[in-house]
């Protein structure tokens, strides 16, 4: 049964990059453009993977990870930071919100894809 | 555009500066430089070029890539010196790849004979050396056999076991996973299984915490483990593991036999190193243990180096931690806005002006600080766009060889100032043109071998190029030390051509500048080199269209230096506002000397129309702004009007005539273009504090336009 | 009594409830549907059949699936599905 990923970027290009990428790879791929919008995401799909930029409009990556947290059903599944960013201040923080992991941008497709599967297996 | 095309471009631009950093990096080994700094990095570039190639189908370039990959790796690994010819075979082979880029991208076409006898050259450095190391990393792992280990080294423990197994040769970690760790979608066995990646590993499970069922709260962490690895195993790749989780995870690693405990692994280090994750986790142990410095050695030998001191102090990633993508169009967005936010600040002082209130009261105060403000803003955010032309420069080397190889000449390239930065607008188009400068200088410039000999001079001729500010632009110089403009041959040509009449009286300086005329070509034979090229008439067109200007001084038999003289940016600019007529315009202050109110024995006419100011004992030509933009047929007086004494690139001197001064400030620049057609004499618009808009003046243009009038109509003065 | 597919975090509560209804029981959980096990479960394994000992009951995981005892290798606890009930 293949897996479905989130992914939540503003960033048009990273949609693309990440669709060809986890889709080519045979994952189920379901693509939120904000924090709102993923979250949103969540009522229609059940993700195994969710993958969020950080800096987004509407609702920030810290906002999605809380917000996927508070949710029961949500718990336990693995959330990768996809950012350009890469301070350890930053990853602090999205850790403390609950974050599994962190990805920086750009990213090579394998690592991607090697992420993922670590934390889907 | 297609989506996979934007991803390709992405990967292509990426592939750029990996190509300009793999050069660098070969270049300072050239140098001696041979840091293990610089040997990572060329590695990485290679590795990172293939990688991306894989995902696009590039097989070529995977191949070729590869082999250069796996030398690369020789010498990372100590097993094959970075001597110069080793050295000088990787540029070559960086050239090579980079023709697989520029293939891949549709932009020329790969020598097939020549990326297979390079593959070649590059596989016999390393094939004598290959095969030895790699049986003897058996030695290392005696341990797990005493231990009656099977193959993976895993030996099954009985539960509620607290002692762990006996000292081995190995690193020894204990992972103690926390409450929080599991909360955030981790698992212990996410670790185990990445750890089993890295090598044969012996876990011991700790449950002595573990309440019974009764007590158990099942989101509660009890259990600790204990992970035996190889001693070859890599410390970072085993750190690595646990960098983002952190805190939530602490791990004690030690080699065995050391009794130092290592702190838990409180804070994270710097950036995920993507590529020592990826390596960490895809290269089959048997492999790694090659590559890997201290392998072959028995493990108590690889003590020191792998002492946790020294490892632990492997720099991140250079400059990963101080850097941010950003994508160039927020970055322009931003410019627009800040634009704007300097035009509304200038309505704001104006209105505020207009309404009386005194200089001195609170509310101009405020507004002067406010435009302090917003210019420091300005410069800050127009410096976020500044790089060094080094990413231009960079890319200078290879053609240099590349020059050198096709007209036969030994060549030296000198590069200097680097550093020196400029609006990236501006960098993206000062490359052709050095391009061109280059190989005119070495196709033109430089005398061949024998020649050179028989003048007395080194075989090997020097090319330089620089780059420099000066007084608010860069400059860029390229010059040569060959022979200089034959300046009778290029008159000969002009002549010939009918771009001159023969009888033409020119200076010096404006027989070379002959050479920037449109249909001009100074080859008696076409080579290699001219044969591809655009004309000089086209590099000096496409600076002029940035708003620079190129100009050259020549030496017979010394050489010849081409000067290029680029506006820092093209967004912004600070100006003289005037009015003229009905208009106001804007000349862009770094042209302007001075203004002055001519008086009326400063002025002297010359013939029906024409007219000179004395200024200071010399003579300069009088220009009539309004007439030259063609908004009036007839000058004004000037000694009603105002003077700009401007300092043109083309024609020197010269007093261009305005009615009024309206006073200093900095624009925006609005190019017109975008909108309209080039107008002479107008370089681009900007928008004023009160809301008009303001052509932007080319006075380079007027002064030429007026030059090139007058030299319309001497040749029949002079003919007659 | 079958062991659920997933056996994570998200699993960990109910799976101990569920084995708390059964305390006092001879138990033998069937591991063949197992996808996934995670420490937390795997704590949540090792503490029942340390309680089932205390107790004095027969406990025993059969049938594990290759992910089960693969997942059990990893964690260090491969005699859980084997040896199961106390020496």
């Amino acid at each position: 049964m293949s897996k479905t990923i989130l992914t939540i970027d503003d960033s048009r290009m990273m949609r693309e990059m990440l669709l060809m990428v986890l889709q080519g790879a045979g994952f189920n791929v379901v693509q939120a453009e904000d924090g709102v919008e993923g979250l949103e995401a969540l009522a229609r799909s059940t993700p195994d993977v969710i993958i969020t930029d950080i800096n987004m409009p509407r609702m920030d990556g810290y906002g999605v990870i809380e917000g996927v947290r508070q949710d029961p059903r949500y718990r336990a599944t693995p959330i990768l930071v996809l950012s350009t960013e890469s301070s350890p201040e930053k990853k602090q923080r999205a850790r403390n919100a609950g974050a599994t992991g962190w990805i920086v941008k750009p990213f090579q497709a394998d690592t991607l894809l090697d992420v993922v599967r670590r934390v889907s297996a | 555009m297609d989506p996979m095309d934007a991803i390709k471009q992405t990967y292509f631009q990426e592939c750029d500066e990996l190509l300009a950093s793999l050069e660098e990096g070969l270049l300072s080994l050239e140098a001696g430089e041979a840091d293990s700094d610089t040997i990572n990095a060329v590695f990485r570039a290679v590795h990172s070029v293939k990688g991306g190639a894989g995902a696009f189908g590039f097989q070529a370039m995977v191949g070729f890539a590869h082999v250069f990959e796996t030398t690369l790796d020789a010498m990372r690994s100590g097993k094959l010196d970075p001597d110069p010819e080793v050295v000088k075979l990787m540029l070559r082979a960086a050239d090579v790849l980079a023709d697989h880029v520029a293939a891949a991208k549709g932009e020329g076409t790969v020598d097939e004979a020549r990326g297979h006898a390079m593959a070649d050259e590059l596989a016999a450095l390393v094939a004598p050396e290959g095969g030895a190391p790699r049986t003897s990393a058996t030695p290392a792992s005696p341990a797990h056999d005493e231990d009656g280990g099977d193959e993976w080294g895993f030996k099954p423990l009985k539960f509620g076991d607290d002692e762990p197994a006996a000292a081995s040769a190995g690193w020894r970690l204990v992972m103690r996973p926390t409450k929080a760790m599991y909360a955030k979608g981790h698992d212990a066995l996410l670790f185990l299984r990445e750890l089993s990646r890295l090598g044969p590993t012996a876990t011991t499970l700790d449950t002595s915490w573990l309440p019974n069922l009764e007590g158990l709260d099942p989101e509660e962490s009890y259990c600790t483990w204990t992970v035996e690895l190889p001693a070859e195993t890599p410390e970072v790749a085993i750190r690595d593991i646990f960098d983002f989780v952190g805190d939530d995870c602490p791990i004690e690693l030690t080699l065995s036999g050391a009794n130092v405990v290592e702190p838990p692994a409180a804070t994270p280090a710097a950036p995920i190193d993507i590529d020592a994750l990826l390596n960490s986790v895809r290269t089959p142990t048997a492999e790694r243990e090659a590559l890997e410095g201290g392998a072959e050695k028995p493990a108590a030998a690889a003590t020191p180096a792998a002492d946790k001191g020294a490892s632990k102090n492997v720099p991140a990633p250079a400059g990963a931690g101080a850097t941010i993508r950003v994508d160039l169009e927020r970055v322009d967005r931003m410019i627009d806005l800040v634009g704007e936010l300097v035009i509304n600040q200038a309505m704001l002082q104006q209105r505020v002006m207009e309404s009386g209130a005194a200089r001195s009261s609170t509310i101009a105060m405020g507004l002067d600080e406010l435009e302090q403000l917003t210019r420091e803003i300005q410069d800050s955010v127009m410096a976020i766009r500044a790089q060094p032309v080094k990413s231009v420069f960079q890319r200078m080397p290879r053609l240099v060889r590349e020059a050198a190889g096709a007209t036969g000449k030994q060549v030296r390239l000198v590069m200097e100032g680097e550093g020196t930065e400029v609006d990236k607008t501006v960098i993206e188009r000062l490359s052709d043109p050095i391009t061109h400068m280059l190989r005119n200088a070495i196709d033109h410039g430089l005398e061949s071998t024998e020649e050179r000999v028989a003048s007395g001079k080194q075989e090997e001729g020097t090319v330089r190029l620089a780059a420099l500010h000066r007084s608010g632009r860069i400059v860029i110089e390229v010059s040569d030390d060959g022979k200089g403009i034959n300046r009778p041959k290029v008159r000969e040509i002009a002549v010939k051509k009918g771009l001159i009449a023969p009888d033409a009286s020119l200076t010096d300086e404006e027989i070379d500048n002959l050479i920037f005329l449109p249909g001009f070509s100074t080859a008696t034979t076409i080579s290699n080199l001219s044969g591809r090229g655009v004309g000089m008439d086209v590099v000096k067109r496409s600076i002029q269209a940035l708003g620079g200007r190129i100009t050259i001084s020549s030496i017979p038999g010394k050489g010849s230096t081409f000067t290029l003289s680029l506006p820092l940016t093209l967004a912004v600019l600070d100006g003289m506002v005037v009015s003229v007529g009905e208009q106001t315009l804007v000349a862009p202050l770094t042209t302007i000397i001075e203004t002055l109110r001519p008086k009326p024995e400063e002025v002297r006419r010359l013939g029906p129309r024409g007219a000179v100011l004395a200024v200071r004992g010399s003579h300069v030509p009088l220009i009539d702004i309004g007439v030259a933009l063609g908004q009036r047929s007839e000058p004004i007086d000037p000694t009603q009007g105002v003077v700009l004494l401007v300092e043109s690139e083309v024609g020197g001197r010269a007093a261009l005539v305005a009615d009024e001064i309206q006073g200093q400030r900095q624009v925006v620049i609005k190019s017109l273009e975008a909108n309209f057609q080039r107008v002479e004499g107008v370089a681009a618009a900007t928008i004023l504090g009160d809301g008009r808009v303001a052509l932007i003046l080319d006075v380079d243009a007027v002064v030429e336009k007026m030059f090139s009038d007058r030299r319309d109509a001497a040749p029949l003065a002079k003919a007659s | 009594m079958k062991l659920p597919q997933v056996l994570d975090l998200a699993a960990a509560t109910t799976l101990r409830t569920q084995l708390m209804e059964r305390r006092g029981q001879k138990l033998a959980l069937d591991g063949g549907e197992v996808e996934r096990l995670g420490g937390l479960c795997l704590q949540v394994l090792i503490a029942a059949r340390n309680q089932w000992r205390v107790d004095g009951v027969d406990f025993h995981i059969v049938n594990p699936s290759p992910a089960f005892a693969d997942g059990a290798r990893l964690l260090g606890a491969d005699d859980i599905a084997s040896l199961g009930d106390a020496p």
